[in-house]
């Protein structure tokens, strides 16, 4: 249903192809990426040098196949796959969230496949990564996508250890970590309720421990730390092809276990307190991403706080816990999205396209950025009193990542990724497509993130968000065609009569230096380089320990005995 | 008489090719043909069914039959697609020699003649030669046989109630000592040839062996059931941490190795010990896991560990994957499968096993890289390995069907 | 036949399970076990198999075992031959550093003693006190010694112990345990390791 500001005019769809499409054309979305993994695996043993062009084929059939499955039903598709051995059913399913979260991690991979060259044995693995981690969101039930999810983290370090395997990558060991609690989530489900499908499980089984899993499990998926994380890290790599796809695949996902958390929840997370307490994780996070780009040595070291920076206000608005807050929150994800695909394909230098992805990025009005960041704070004020405080803690973050995008114009470019994987000419038109879309912003909530709200956080009756050129919230409305249109023209205007802008990189001093920043980094380091002291090493000599566990001992077998005795007659 | 047969077919099997080891392509297909024929005994074997063709009751149980099929492929694999410079020949006989042993091992009726025979085995095993002397060879495994003989007599006498859980003491370090797990480690030459290491035991024999001690220890000593599975518990938790530890900081490659094995047998230990459906689900598939990817890759990696190579290509890295039970290799479900158990049983529980499954990553990649870069039909052979390990992972249920699970 | 009653464990004859004649088979049992822990020659280890066969064949004949009885004795007289036919012919009775040995062999016998005629009930006290005293004993000697020879014959005391043993169970076992043993017992003397090597 279609609201326009002032008329309600209820369009319902007059021809579906539901009932008309079968069901197992759900598979095509993972299907495709798959076999595009093969053809390309086979191109390469071949020799034949046209992997390229069918990784670009094979990404962008996907989209349109995801499209092409979801626009003319747009309601939810579910696929049985039957008895896989997990002890109950798993489904795929296709629904708003799946439908939203699916573009978000197939633009992005389809923009970077076709436009970055890249080894065939790196595109098999990218296209690998990308089927994953569509069926990670298409998943109908926690088990899957944390199989799903698992696999795509694991292809994406693969990815990114055969690009450069000494450059920096997220730990492995982490993200596994991450998955495999996701996996303990559902085995808990399970055992508690019978099943772990999104749909059917019964609220009682989210209970705050669980939850607890959950939301950890999601923030670690997705690096969603105050500190520097491996969505910033990846961004000082030489090259940037797995850096982007890396990004691309596995950033969305802890934020997709987040919204699926509100379905499991009924429409709610356990407890408020542990809203607040996201939300706070949240300012957090954006605010050390801001905090970090503001103290920038260069230009990329700058962007490599870009991403960070809009999931912790994406996370923000997941968090708040209302219709508005959540539909804020995936549109800002959406934006970051764009920007995962943008940021790979800018080279390390300065001029226009450098310009506009900033101003892109620091959410300057008109663009998306700003509209969504803009709702994002309504949204915490017009929640309960601890989400107006996360709201000015929000807007004072977004007022440090102003000045540092101001700060980053005139930063030295960075080390440079190879110009061969660089379209500056693309980049700066996603960031303009960002800019320029901000009128839109009430089609972009309408088309892409209100429904999927409503899948997982069915709005009271009544309350509606707005339409295709405002946004309704509680307390105000924003005319976003009105009010960010005629801003917009003054941009064009301003950039056409401004003529040529000559910006010298040259090396700046920190806006702000936070006290006790280089405490924690002297902190950080002194762990690192931790070692056992000299008089101690005795105790622990691992050689000595070895041998003594390794010889066949006969005291070590005897004594093994006799100590299970002792405990078995305790 | 598919039991006998299942037992018959792979010892002549083993027999003729070792005969005919002077002509090498009339060896193998000897082997192989009378291999197949023994699988071929062992799928049409009916679960359960006794056979008493020899005057004695010999049946299969669904689940040895699985562990019995898969070191059946495990073996043909490697025959397949062999180490460098590996004798295929030789390989064969002492696999099915091997797969005879166990195929004996699993239909025995009773857990008498599954020790004796594990002490014939030993023997064998042991005049086998290698660098260690046969007293050594020797020690650990018929040690075990002591010891599992010891509690199955403290199993059968009457008394005290504290004779039982003697008895689940004597079970459970024996098959310790037979697996060659923590404590018992045995005494491991890196340069030995694997059909002659303890990686034999823990590796290829262990799996059935460990099956048929448990699975009859718990009609034995039902009493002490409770203090059994706490004990698998205790001691699958003590080889996790140690082996994930000695395999990541151990200066030995092959010894790495050695310990990735043991902690593999951890996690199997703990699913024994876990008394629900998905503990006993969670120990299948890390078996399958040990015998069809771990022990091949081991075999694989052997050459390039005596070069000191360490590559980092992407086979290294799936290949390391494989081996930490990510996502979506066979490992990761077994995990999920004991973490589920685990949490039926008692969460604490589980969330130990979660700790200790971190354990498994910085080894992991460590011995990935170890496996060099494989080429020709080696690589074919790992990719099988890896295509093998992620169908399990993504579609478990076959597998367990054939377990009866 | 008080004794038989009530403990299902013990076929054959109604007789006392825990004649005199088991008693000294289980003594001669352990006598075997301690020989073979005392003795690095040949002989020494020739005689203490040959003790250990004798004395769970006369158990297992006096529990109406007659077959399995009968392997065990040909198992055991193929690995006497086979010791005493090759390397050298010498007793090695309690060579120096023997104490611990000694020792060994008697708290395994006053142990295995104490748990079968006290701490466990029922007939059959002798058998149960053979198996215990005999596998121990074979461990330890397993554990302690380098040498193949007396490796072998621990190995081969182990077999006829389980063998043994396999009588405290419910249900009959056949003579499949004794088989088994038998082939176990020559074979690990007839091995080539066995052959070549001194004691």
């Amino acid at each position: 249903m279609l609201w326009l500001q002032g008329e309600d005019v209820t369009l319902r769809p007059s021809y579906t192809l539901r009932g008309r499409m079968p069901s197992i054309a759900l598979i095509a979305p993972v299907a495709i990426p798959l076999a595009t993994a093969g053809a390309v695996a086979i191109c390469g043993v071949a020799g034949w040098k046209i992997d390229r062009v069918v990784l670009a084929a094979g990404a962008w059939l996907a989209i349109v196949a995801l499209i092409a499955l979801w626009a003319p039903v747009r309601s939810t598709q579910e696929l049985g796959l039957g008895q896989l051995g997990f002890g109950t059913p798993s489904e795929l399913r296709l629904d708003a969230v799946g439908f939203t979260f699916g573009l978000m991690v197939l633009v992005p991979a389809a923009i970077l496949l076709t436009l970055q060259p890249r080894p065939w044995q790196e595109g098999t693995v990218a296209a690998l990564g990308v089927a994953a981690s569509v069926v990670a969101v298409e998943s109908g039930g926690v088990l899957l996508t944390a199989v799903a999810g698992g696999a795509a983290a694991t292809l994406a370090i693969v990815q990114l250890d055969v690009e450069d395997a000494r450059a920096e990558r997220p730990p492995w060991g982490v993200l596994l970590a991450a998955w495999l609690a996701l996996a303990w989530v559902a085995a808990i489900l399970q055992v508690r309720s019978g099943t772990a499908i999104y749909g059917a499980v019964p609220v009682s089984a989210l209970t705050v421990p669980v939850f607890g899993l959950l939301a950890a499990s999601a923030l670690i998926a997705s690096g969603l730390y105050p500190w520097r994380g491996w969505a910033s890290h990846l961004w000082g790599r030489p090259a940037l092809r797995s850096a982007g796809m890396a990004v691309a695949t596995l950033y969305p996902l802890g934020f997709y276990l987040l919204v699926r958390a509100y379905e499991l929840g009924d429409g709610r997370y356990p407890q408020f307190w542990m809203q607040v307490a996201l939300a706070g994780v949240g300012v957090l996070v954006a605010f050390g991403a801001a905090a970090r780009a503001q103290g920038a040595s260069t230009r990329r070291a700058y962007l490599g706080e870009v991403i960070p920076g809009l999931g912790g206000f994406a996370l923000i608005g997941i968090s708040v816990g209302t219709p508005l807050g959540l539909v804020v929150g995936i549109a800002t994800l959406g934006v970051a999205a764009i920007l995962a695909a943008c940021l790979p394909l800018l080279p390390d230098r300065g001029g226009a396209a450098s310009l506009v992805v900033i101003a892109a990025a620091a959410g300057l009005p008109p663009g998306l950025a700003f509209g969504v960041r803009v709702l994002g704070l309504e949204a915490t004020f017009e929640a309960d009193n601890p989400m107006g405080l996360i709201g000015i803690a929000a807007a004072a973050t977004w007022i440090l990542s102003i000045i540092a995008a101001a700060r980053a114009v005139g930063l030295p470019a960075g080390r440079g990724h190879p110009a061969i994987e660089t379209e500056p000419r693309v980049a700066m038109g996603l960031a303009l497509a960002i800019v320029v879309a901000g009128p839109a912003l009430g089609l972009v909530l309408a088309v892409l993130a209100t429904p999927a709200q409503a899948v997982v956080m069915p709005a009271p009756p009544g309350i509606s968000l707005g339409g295709l050129t405002s946004v309704v919230t509680v307390s105000t409305v924003l005319p976003a065609v009105a009010l960010f249109t005629p801003v917009l023209l003054l941009a064009v205007l301003a950039y056409y009569y401004g003529g040529a802008l000559t910006v010298r990189g040259q090396a700046r001093t920190a806006f702000v230096v936070l006290p006790g920043s280089d405490r924690l980094a002297r902190l950080r380091e002194g762990l690192r380089s931790a070692t056992v002291p000299a008089q101690y090493r005795s105790l622990v000599d691992l050689r000595a320990l070895e041998a003594a566990a390794t010889g066949g001992g006969t005291l070590l077998w005897l004594a093994a005995l006799v100590a299970l005795a002792f405990a078995v007659t305790r | 008489m598919e039991p006998e047969l299942a037992i018959a077919f792979p010892a002549v099997g083993a027999v003729l090719t070792a005969i005919l080891h002077p002509r090498p392509r009339a060896a193998l297909v000897a082997g192989a043909l009378l291999g197949a024929a023994g699988i071929g005994a062992v799928l049409l074997v009916a679960p359960g069914l006794t056979s008493d063709l020899l005057g004695v009751s010999l049946a299969i149980s669904a689940m040895s039959r699985a562990l019995l099929l898969v070191a059946a492929a495990s073996l043909a694999l490697i025959i397949a697609f062999p180490p460098p410079r590996a004798d295929r020949a030789v390989l064969l006989a002492w696999g099915l020699a091997g797969i005879a042993g166990m195929a004996a091992i699993a239909a025995a009726p009773n857990l008498d003649l599954v020790i004796l025979l594990t002490l014939a085995i030993a023997l064998l095993h042991a005049a086998l030669g290698g660098r260690r002397p046969l007293a050594a060879r020797l020690r650990a495994p018929a040690l075990a046989v002591a010891l599992l003989g010891v509690g199955l007599v403290f199993a059968r006498l009457d008394g005290s109630q504290i004779l039982a859980r003697f008895a689940a003491i004597g079970l459970i370090a024996g098959l310790a000592a037979a697996l060659g797990t923590l404590p018992y480690i045995h005494e491991f030459d890196p340069e030995e040839p694997t059909s002659t290491s303890p990686i034999a035991w823990i590796a290829f024999l262990g799996p059935i062996l460990a099956l048929a001690v448990i699975t009859r220890a718990r009609e034995l000593i039902p009493t002490a059931g409770a203090v059994f599975a706490a004990m698998l518990i205790g001691l699958g938790l003590l080889n996790v941490l140690w082996g994930g530890l000695a395999s990541w900081l151990t200066e030995k490659g092959m010894s790495a190795w050695h310990y990735s094995f043991m902690a593999d047998w951890g996690l199997v230990l703990c699913a024994f010990g876990i008394l629900v459906a998905d503990g006993q689900a969670a120990a299948v598939l890390l078996l399958f896991g040990i015998v069809l990817s771990r022990l091949p890759l081991y075999l694989w990696s052997r050459q390039s560990l005596r070069e000191s190579i360490q590559t980092d290509r992407p086979i290294n890295l799936l290949a390391a994957a494989m081996l930490a039970g990510a996502a979506p290799f066979a490992g990761f479900a077994a995990r999920l499968f004991l973490l589920r158990g685990a949490t039926q049983l008692y969460w604490p529980l589980a969330l130990v096993i979660g700790i200790g499954l971190l354990l498994w990553l910085p080894p992991s990649l460590r011995l990935g890289r170890s496996l060099g870069t494989p080429r020709g039909r080696l690589a074919l052979g790992v990719a099988i390995a890896l295509s093998l390990s992620v169908a399990i992972g993504i579609y478990p249920q076959p597998i367990l069907s054939l377990a009866g699970l | 036949m008080a004794g038989c009653a009530g403990r299902p464990g013990i076929r054959g004859y109604a007789l006392i399970a825990d004649s005199f004649l088991t008693a000294v088979a289980a003594f001669a049992a352990w006598l075997g076990a301690a020989t073979i822990v005392l003795a690095d020659g040949r002989r020494g280890l020739g005689v203490g198999i040959a003790l250990v066969a004798v004395g769970f064949t006369a158990i297992a004949w006096s529990d109406g075992v007659w077959v399995g009885g009968g392997f065990l004795l040909v198992g055991c007289a193929i690995a006497v031959i086979a010791l005493l036919r090759a390397g050298p012919q010498d007793w090695g009775l309690m060579p120096a550093g023997s104490t611990s040995r000694v020792i060994l062999a008697v708290a395994v016998g006053i142990v295995s003693l104490w748990m079968a005629a006290s701490v466990t009930t029922g007939p059959g006290a002798s058998l149960r006190f053979a198996s215990l005293a005999v596998l121990a004993l074979m461990a330890g000697r397993l554990l302690q010694t380098n040498a193949a020879v007396p490796a072998l014959t621990g190995a081969a005391g182990l077999a006829i112990a389980l063998a043994g043993a396999s009588q405290l169970g419910p249900n009959d076992s056949g003579f499949a345990p004794y088989v088994i043993a038998a082939m176990v017992t020559a074979g690990a003397l007839l091995l080539p390791a066995a052959r070549s090597h001194g004691a």
